[in-house]
């Protein structure tokens, strides 16, 4: 049973030590450096996405880090269709959308 | 006679229509339970990091964001299913109330 439970304990480590490198780590200072894409739009308060409908574009200050890069995959892999975001988050690499998904993670302008 | 009889049943249709279309932010507090259970009770505290906050997000991205998922051109296998559910109206009132709704969420440039 001991020997069992310290298995397990070593299975999960290895287990953690592989998926950690997977994820890519976002850093909100370079984050900041890739937002020129997205302020044009999401920077301006009330600012309306005008195709193909109006709607206020979505805040992302404050948004969950892993849900803005669910979101830009999600663009990527064409299973969200605005024209604008998909061409956006096709020139992205996933480190980009880390880095800008920790930087909009913190609801602070600075 | 004629006249005044159209424009009465045509000004109670469009008054009616308004009705219908009108959000309704506290009835859309009622229809929120399912929503709760992933996005958080204040709509602000999602169950897992990929689920958004929605708290404070305008009501025409809400309410847009929900007619994708039930047109089923947002594909997410959580939220289609959910959107099925839904009419205008629902779509209306879940996005004025969560619109209504203080958070985390700002406009950042």
């Amino acid at each position: 049973m001991k020997f069992r439970s310290l298995t397990n304990v070593g299975l999960f480590a290895v287990l953690a030590s592989l998926a950690v490198p997977l994820l890519a780590e976002g850093d909100p200072v370079a984050g900041k450096s890739k937002t020129s894409m997205c302020a044009g739009c999401h920077g301006i308060p009330g600012f309306r996405a005008a195709y193909p409908e109006t709607y206020r574009v979505p805040k992302l200050g404050g948004q969950n880090p892993g849900y803005i890069v669910a979101a830009l995959k999600a663009y990527k892999a064409g299973e969200r269709n605005h024209a604008t975001m998909k061409a956006i988050a096709f020139s992205l690499t996933e480190q980009d959308m880390a880095d800008l998904a920790a930087y909009y993670a913190d609801a602070g302008n600075k | 006679m004629n006249k005044l009889l159209i424009a009465i049943i045509a000004g109670a249709g469009f008054a009616a229509a308004d009705g219908a279309f009108a959000a309704d932010a506290a009835a859309g507090k009622e229809k929120a339970q399912m929503c709760a259970a992933c996005h958080g009770p204040d709509g602000n505290t999602p169950m897992t990091p990929e689920f958004p906050k929605l708290a404070g997000q305008p009501a025409d991205y809400l309410e847009k964001a929900l007619r994708d998922y039930k047109k089923g051109v947002r594909k997410n296998p959580m939220m289609m299913p959910m959107a099925q559910g839904l009419s205008k109206q629902d779509i209306k009132d879940l996005a004025a109330y969560y619109a209504s709704l203080k958070g985390d969420l700002k406009v950042k440039y």
